[in-house]
């Protein structure tokens, strides 16, 4: 057995909403239902538990699993909480093909349900930030990434256009989503970019992701049991990796450099996969600034020429590296625990985009990026390579 | 754009530490900067931890003062505050190169958002806090080559 033994069967999505009309697991509930729905299984037959731990509002229970299972009368072999902030999506299906793979569990739920707008409980002070930057006023992730942002214009240059031309492209295609955050759903120009407010200089508004409530899932079981079932539609993940504290043992880094470069290689090598076979781009998104050094680690270009990759490559649906189809993060909200670019890529692969469907599509790369560490870049870096079933 | 940056020193601060790292505050009552040396990896770390980033164990770790002296490695401006610091923006935070090869994130005053740059030499500026202890912050060093 290995991960691509494994299938993920459906998918479910709410509509990203800048603050929940309802509680989190009114909207648990919802892909629950919308999954047995889709696939035909009885809620007695899903036996895994996957759930993400970047959540706001679960954040301050130490029981967040246990007690959605006991909320959603689910009985299960194993129950899951994947901590590795936003990796944990790509990283929850990893887990549920791995747990799908040792024996735990034959039909795992991975779910991704969230009203950190709502009802925010968690904490995240028990590390650096109480002695070493709270006390001078950094703001969380903004003002950590304004001091990479200026890190990489120190060390290779920052064209403000090319960061424009990512804000637009992705802008392009939540305007295309019906699920993304309706207030994000305006149309926007580079000029719109560099016009907006600054937050942290050099970081602007429109660099940032908004925070959002939503939910989504995914039901994951093994290849055997998905034939067996009848649901022939489904997406194959053919080769994860995550690297956590990146470079932890070292003590001044590049760091315009991340796990990505480690992550992407494996995740890469265990499709059978180069770089350039990639067909389509699902970064994730907290800035944009973090997606050019994604092109870099990735190796869709050198260190150093991502601003120029952007510039000379089109991003959008349509286009030779279709990017975040669904708007990513940034333009749709950071929902649903951080896995809008997971669900997107799905969606693609199951050929359900709709109007902004990307055409001939072979493969999504997914990313994913996990906490802040103190004047670096992230604590996590995950990448998940998914193909259609052939 | 002349952009008046703030120096912060009116906003209060209630810092809670961890014990490993208690030493770099005492050390601060008499502003003097320590930093975590390794014996075996003969390296410095910050910030403080509680055993040695290079070996994994706590019997490497010594303390070593230093001049503080150091490199404008990048820098941010904040116009949006965290929630103690709402009413004070716009201010700016440094990471700095110690000559002893650290990065430190610290604010920054006496200092124009015209002269910080990327590259600028800083040495500490030392901010009394309520229990005696002093809080490290940048200043320009105007007397640096």
């Amino acid at each position: 057995m290995s991960l691509r033994d494994n299938a993920i069967v459906a998918y479910a999505e709410t509509k990203v909403m800048k603050k929940s009309d309802r509680d989190v697991w009114v909207l648990a509930g919802e892909i629950l239902e919308t999954l047995l729905d889709k696939t035909g299984f009885d809620k007695a037959e899903i036996d895994g538990l996957v759930m993400s731990g970047l959540t706001g509002t679960g954040g301050a229970s130490m029981f967040w699993a246990q007690s959605t299972c006991d909320m959603l009368g689910l009985e299960v072999g194993f129950c899951e909480q994947v901590h590795t902030g936003g990796c944990s999506a790509v990283g929850a299906v990893a887990r549920a093909a791995a747990a799908i793979d040792a024996g735990l569990c034959d039909v795992a739920l991975c779910l991704y349900a969230d009203t950190h707008v709502r009802e925010h409980n968690g904490r995240n002070d028990r590390n650096y930030r109480r002695d070493w930057t709270e006390p001078y006023g950094l703001l969380g992730p903004p003002g950590a990434f304004g001091l990479l942002q200026r890190a990489y214009d120190a060390k290779y240059g920052v064209d403000l256009r090319a960061l424009g031309k990512l804000a637009v492209t992705q802008r392009n295609h939540a305007l295309m989503n019906d699920n993304a955050c309706e207030e994000l759903r305006v149309p926007i120009t580079i000029e719109d970019y560099l016009n907006s407010r600054m937050i942290a200089d050099p970081i602007r508004l429109l660099d940032c992701v908004m925070l959002a409530d939503g939910a989504a899932g995914l039901i994951v079981t093994s290849r055997k049991r998905a034939k067996e079932k009848g649901l022939h539609k489904c997406v194959i993940p053919l080769g994860y990796a995550e690297r956590t504290n990146f470079l932890g043992g070292e003590n001044l880094v590049d760091v315009t450099r991340s796990g990505h470069e480690i992550a992407g290689n494996r995740a890469l090598a265990a499709a059978g996969l180069d770089i350039r076979d990639i067909r389509s781009f699902h970064p994730y998104d907290d800035f944009l600034i973090a997606i050019v050094i994604q092109f870099e680690a990735f190796g869709f270009c050198k260190p150093g020429q991502g601003m120029a990759f952007v510039r000379d490559t089109d991003l959008s649906y349509k286009g030779t590296l279709p990017m975040n189809t669904g708007g990513g993060q940034i333009s749709a909200g950071q929902a649903a625990c951080s896995s809008h670019n997971l669900i997107e890529g799905v969606r693609q692969l199951m050929g359900e985009a709709g109007e902004r469907q990307v055409k001939d599509i072979a493969n999504a790369l997914v990313t994913g990026i996990g906490w802040i560490n103190y004047g670096r870049n992230w604590g996590s870096s995950a990448a998940l390579a998914l193909a259609p079933n052939q | 754009m002349t952009v008046t940056l703030n120096d912060t020193l009116e906003v209060k601060r209630d810092i809670r530490h961890y014990d490993f790292g208690l030493p770099f505050w005492q050390a601060t009552r008499q502003k003097k900067l320590i930093i975590q040396y390794c014996k075996t990896a003969r390296k410095y770390q910050h910030f403080p931890r509680p055993v040695s980033i290079f070996t994994g164990r706590r019997r490497d770790i010594e303390w070593r003062e230093v001049s503080g002296k150091g490199t404008v490695f990048s820098f941010t401006i904040a116009y949006r505050g965290t929630p103690a610091f709402q009413g004070a923006e716009p201010y700016a935070i440094a990471s700095v190169t110690l000559d002893v090869g650290v990065n430190l994130i610290a604010g920054v005053v006496n200092c124009t958002a015209e002269e910080l740059k990327v590259g600028m030499k800083v040495k500490p500026y030392w901010h009394p806090l309520a229990n005696g202890e002093h809080l490290l912050m940048w200043q320009p060093d105007k007397d640096a080559a």
